[in-house]
């Protein structure tokens, strides 16, 4: 059976948190390239609405998780850079083990034969 | 706790937050349109793009924006903000609102200061609440009776419905308390203001003052734990015979007198014209353990001795062994750990058994006081009984000011929200929920009442200063030290938060029960009957009625005050109290002693006469009004006669206060020592004493104990006048001349007739009093009319306050009726064009509104009247020649408050008459 993959998915609720927390694992870096690299990451599958990415970069700074600080990008101009703290980095790791479980049971309820034939 | 500083913190620096966001966007669209340059699209093309890309940058910065702020505290700018637009648009609704509210907080907080200060401040000592307070307690009224072991007493017992109690204790028992109570005391200590010290004629450095002085024993000082100013306080060794006379002052005495409190020990002062040293000075704040009285000097107890030696009344060392005359109060403090209940269980057996041994006789042993240990922490009580009853009906009358204020204000808002419908309405159908409407709601009310209680601050402080006076003008002696303290401030919060919820809940839950779909179609004029607009009717009708009660209740409490002011006025004082100065001096205190005593006044009576404009001179040992002594006189062959009372005069007594003679003659200058006795009766004692025979010629006995004293000619009858106060009957009085013997006579009160205004001699009376002794201090220098007033002080001040509160109450009520009564014309317009329309008369109309009003407050009379009978119960005590159930009182309160309501009720009448049905109906 042949299906068409979706060109575009839908983030889910929270979702967004955990991937900008978890692309801020590699290094500080700034909103633009944080979407780009989520985009670039998901094979083009997720695409970052800017309209939700800034309030949740706020929102993360706001709980502390991440803290930024103005410097100058790549191309020398000047850019608000994000990086995690030590509270966002033990953050993303409950998130990350939660959604791990949720995603395996995901996969357990919706392809049971998968599960078995293994 | 963190993040709430954090936030606010960034609340502060939202200005550069504001600037960050917008860098860090365009920082975003530069980078986007770069990439899609780079992806070979051009300039424009990019950078429109780029902007599609990023969407609204309105709403994106909006929701960043959301995640900054703590929701809540921003909620609550906006809704102070919304509620600050509101007031602003409705001037005239806030400013009568605040005002009611502010002059209901106002008034609660002044007589709320003055109840701080009188019954809730403790002493200014280190650990108050050890301290107690003993006394006794006996069956009403046994002390006045023969067989009461309290035989002589200097100072108070006070009846109430329990019995009579009393703080006054023999000098024994004072060393009983310390010998029994050690195991419970770890101090006992005791002070009094007997007659030597009350006034103390202090001469320092050459000059003459007078001063109140309070005896204190030895550990009087160590007991309430003060620490003193400068110097050394009194110690045990100061208190006993024979100790080096030693005084400590008081601050105020010391900055005046004494070059402040660091020079003022080691400094020689005479008292009464004997050399004291000052050892010391109290704390400033220290005003004794009697918040009554507030002593310039303390002495050591023993000093009486000194001070009496010269005064026949004097007290001597014997006075220290009597059982039965009860002169000192004591107060001790408890060992820690020690309850009050404690003490009480281990003093009153032993005191029992010890005041059993000073009964004299089997009917003293029946009647025996029992002991009481009670709480010490505010000091002793004279102040509070003098002023607490009164301060109460102020506090319930205040009480209710703010509660006609506080519903006011609920149904100015209540009438408000009804307008408010649509907004609220439009506000819930777009999603806000119940409880934000309602906190916004509360949030505009809360405002509101803060706002009022902030002007109620500063009408308090008025107040204060206002009542200060007015108290003050009454007694001078008594001083009441409100202020604006901490206490009284938290309360004026609190009423203000407290009155803000109770106004403001109410018509925000109403308001925000709505029927959504009927509330935004609702055409403003068309009826709103229904289940809600029911219920409003009913808690704003409810509100009304109360509102009308409560002045009612005022009015007739005014009333009668007033009553009783006119009637004290109007008292027949069998004297002529114009243009009579009234003085006193005190020859002994002068260092003047027996026998130059009566010649000296008798020699200042010819020095005063000869001042120009004096008409009569006389002298009596009080003045009328303070008149108050009795002694055993009888008509040979009957028994003495209780209730006579006595007033020693000099020559010219009743001419000088203009009191008719019936029969007889005045006393002359020809009466004098070694002239033959006299006595000049009142008609009462005529009456009493000798029924229809004519009392000239005869003779009455004045006994000293069991001897006969003077044995005195009546050569005169007297009209009653007044004795010893306004309220008080005429008892049966005796005039002597005060230089014929037994009893002498040491200060005496000079009255001087005066042509025109008694105030504008004063001045050549001080001369004449200087030039006939240098060292004769004068005090209570008075007009007979400011001395009538100042017995009236009371009166006058809860019938001016009551009157002011009632007129208030009936404002604000007014106010509350006229505003509603507004409303409901406003909102029967189209109602009323109809029946205009149909043919109803403009005076049906006036009628039909009025008629609303008048069942409002004939509601609210029915409720108050009865309620007005039974509370009017409680201010008995303060009416003089008036019943509570007074009909004038009632009935002038009732017409007063029926043509205000009407008078409120008629504006919106006339306007409903004026309304033009075509106008009315169109606008449905």
């Amino acid at each position: 059976m042949s299906q068409k993959p979706p060109s575009r998915v839908e983030l889910l609720q929270g979702t967004l948190d955990l991937l900008i927390l978890r692309t801020l694992r590699a290094g500080p870096t700034h909103g633009h390239a944080i979407a780009k690299h989520i985009q670039r990451t998901s094979e083009d599958l997720l695409q970052v609405e800017t309209g939700s990415l800034y309030p949740a970069l706020h929102r993360l700074e706001a709980q502390g998780w991440i803290a930024a600080s103005w410097e100058l990008s790549d191309k020398g101009k000047r850019a608000r850079y994000y990086r995690l703290t030590p509270a966002g980095r033990k953050q993303l790791e409950t998130e990350q083990l939660k959604w791990h479980a949720f995603s395996r049971a995901m996969g357990l309820v919706l392809n049971p034969a998968d599960q078995e034939a293994q | 706790m963190n993040s709430f500083f954090r936030k606010l913190t960034w609340l502060r620096q939202r200005r550069r937050k504001e600037d960050d966001l917008r860098d860090e966007l365009q920082f975003h669209l530069d980078e986007e349109s770069d990439q899609l340059r780079a992806q070979g699209l051009a300039d424009d093309e990019a950078r429109q793009s780029a902007r599609r890309d990023l969407g609204n940058i309105t709403l994106v910065k909006e929701d960043t924006r959301a995640t900054w702020s703590w929701t809540s505290l921003e909620q609550l700018v906006q809704d102070l903000r919304y509620a600050a637009r509101t007031m602003r648009n409705n001037k005239a609704f806030t400013a009568l609102a605040a005002l009611s509210l502010a002059l209901g907080i106002g008034a609660n907080t002044t007589i709320f200061s003055f109840l701080d200060a009188l019954l809730l401040r403790s002493l200014p000592v280190a650990d108050p609440a050890s301290l107690v307070v003993l006394r006794w307690h006996s069956k009403l009224g046994a002390w006045r009776t023969d067989d009461f072991v309290m035989e002589g007493m200097h100072g108070e017992v006070y009846d109430d419905a329990s019995g009579s109690v009393s703080d006054l204790f023999p000098y024994p028992a004072f060393q009983f308390f310390q010998k029994a109570g050690a195991g419970v005391f770890s101090d006992v200590f005791t002070y009094c203001h007997t007659r030597d010290v009350r006034t103390l004629n202090l001469t320092i450095k050459g000059q003459a003052d007078i001063a109140s002085g309070e005896l204190v024993s030895g550990d009087y000082f160590h007991g309430l734990r003060v620490v003193p100013a400068s110097g050394r306080l009194i110690f045990a060794d100061d208190d006993r015979f024979g100790a080096a006379p030693v005084a400590v002052v008081s601050h105020v005495l010391a900055d005046k007198h004494l070059g402040g409190a660091n020079n003022a020990p080691g400094q020689s002062i005479l008292i009464d014209n004997l050399p004291f040293t000052v050892v010391g000075v109290a704390p400033p704040e220290f005003f004794g353990a009697d918040a009554a009285q507030v002593p310039d000097v303390y002495l050591p107890m023993h000093t009486n001795v000194l001070l009496g030696a010269a005064d026949s009344y004097g007290s001597t060392a014997g006075d220290y062994l009597e059982q039965n005359d009860y002169w000192i109060q004591v107060m001790a403090r408890l060992r820690p750990g020690v309850t009050l209940a404690q003490a009480q269980a281990a003093m009153a057996g032993s005191f029992q058994q010890w005041i059993a041994t000073t009964a004299k006789n089997d009917k003293q042993r029946a009647n025996l006081p029992t002991l009481a240990v009670e709480e010490g922490a505010t000091g002793l009580d004279t102040l509070r009984r003098h002023f607490s009853k009164p301060l109460f009906v102020l506090m319930t009358l205040v009480g209710s000011i703010l509660a006609i204020a506080c519903s006011n204000v609920a149904n100015l808002f209540l009438a408000r929200a009804a307008s408010r419908r649509c907004e609220i309405a439009l506000r819930l159908s777009l999603g806000a929920g119940r409880l934000r409407v309602i906190r916004q709601l509360l949030t505009e009310s809360v405002l509101l009442a803060v706002l009022g209680g902030m002007f109620g601050v500063f009408f308090a402080i008025l107040g204060m200063r206002f009542l200060s006076v007015l108290l003050e003008s009454g007694s001078r002696q008594i001083t009441i030290h409100a202020d604006l303290n901490w206490h009284v401030l938290a309360v004026a919060t609190a009423l203000s938060l407290l009155t803000g919820m109770l106004f403001g809940l109410a018509p925000a839950m109403q308001s925000t029960r709505l029927d959504l779909v009927a509330a935004l179609k609702e055409a403003r004029a068309s009826g709103t009957r229904g289940q809600h607009s029911f219920w409003r009717i009913s808690i704003s009708q409810t509100l009304l009625v109360g509102q009308i009660a409560l002045a009612l209740l005022m009015l007739v409490a005014a009333g009668l005050f007033v009553r009783t002011l006119s009637n004290l006025e109007s008292v027949e004082l069998g004297f002529n109290r114009e243009n009579v100065l009234l003085f006193q001096v005190d020859a002994q205190k002068a260092g003047r002693r027996e026998p130059n005593i009566a010649p000296f006044y008798s020699d200042l009576r010819k020095r005063l006469a000869s001042i120009p404009g004096v008409r009569h001179v006389s002298l009596a040992e009080t003045s009328l009004l303070g008149a108050g002594s009795s002694h055993p006189i009888t008509v040979p062959g009957s028994p003495p006669h209780d209730a006579t009372r006595i007033l020693s005069i000099g020559p010219d007594f009743l001419t000088t206060m203009q009191i008719p003679l019936l029969a007889g003659r005045d006393i002359e200058d020809r009466d004098h020592p070694g002239s033959p006795a006299i006595a000049i009766i009142n008609q009462r004692f005529a009456r009493d004493n000798f029924g229809d025979q004519n009392p000239l010629g005869r003779h009455l006995i004045l006994w000293k104990g069991k001897d006969p004293a003077r044995d005195m000619e009546i050569v005169g009858v007297a009209k009653n006048a007044r004795y010893g106060g306004l309220k008080e009957q005429i008892p049966p009085v005796v005039y002597f001349p005060y230089d014929q013997g037994y009893p002498p006579r040491n200060e005496m009160v000079f009255a001087l007739r005066t042509a025109g205004d008694p105030l504008s001699y004063v001045r050549s009376v001080l001369e004449t009093v200087g030039q006939a002794d240098p060292r004769m201090p004068l005090t209570d220098v008075q007009t007979q009319t400011e001395e009538i007033n100042e017995d009236m002080s009371q009166e006058t001040t809860l019938a001016s306050l009551c009157t002011a509160f009632a007129l208030l109450a009936l404002t604000i009520a007014c106010v509350g009726l006229y505003g509603t009564m507004s409303y409901t014309v406003a909102r029967r317009t189209g109602e009323i064009g109809i029946r205009m329309a149909l043919g109803a008369q403009r005076r049906a109309v006036v009628w039909m509104v009025l008629r609303e009003v008048a069942i409002l407050a004939l509601v609210g009379l029915a409720i108050s009247i009865p309620a007005a009978l039974i509370t009017a119960k409680f201010i008995e005590s303060f009416l003089f020649g008036t019943k509570p159930s007074d009909p004038l009182s009632m009935a002038i309160a009732v017409t007063i408050l029926l043509s205000a309501a009407l008078l409120a009720g008629y504006v919106p009448a006339r306007r409903a008459a004026r309304i033009d049905p075509m106008n009315a109906l169109r606008h449905e």
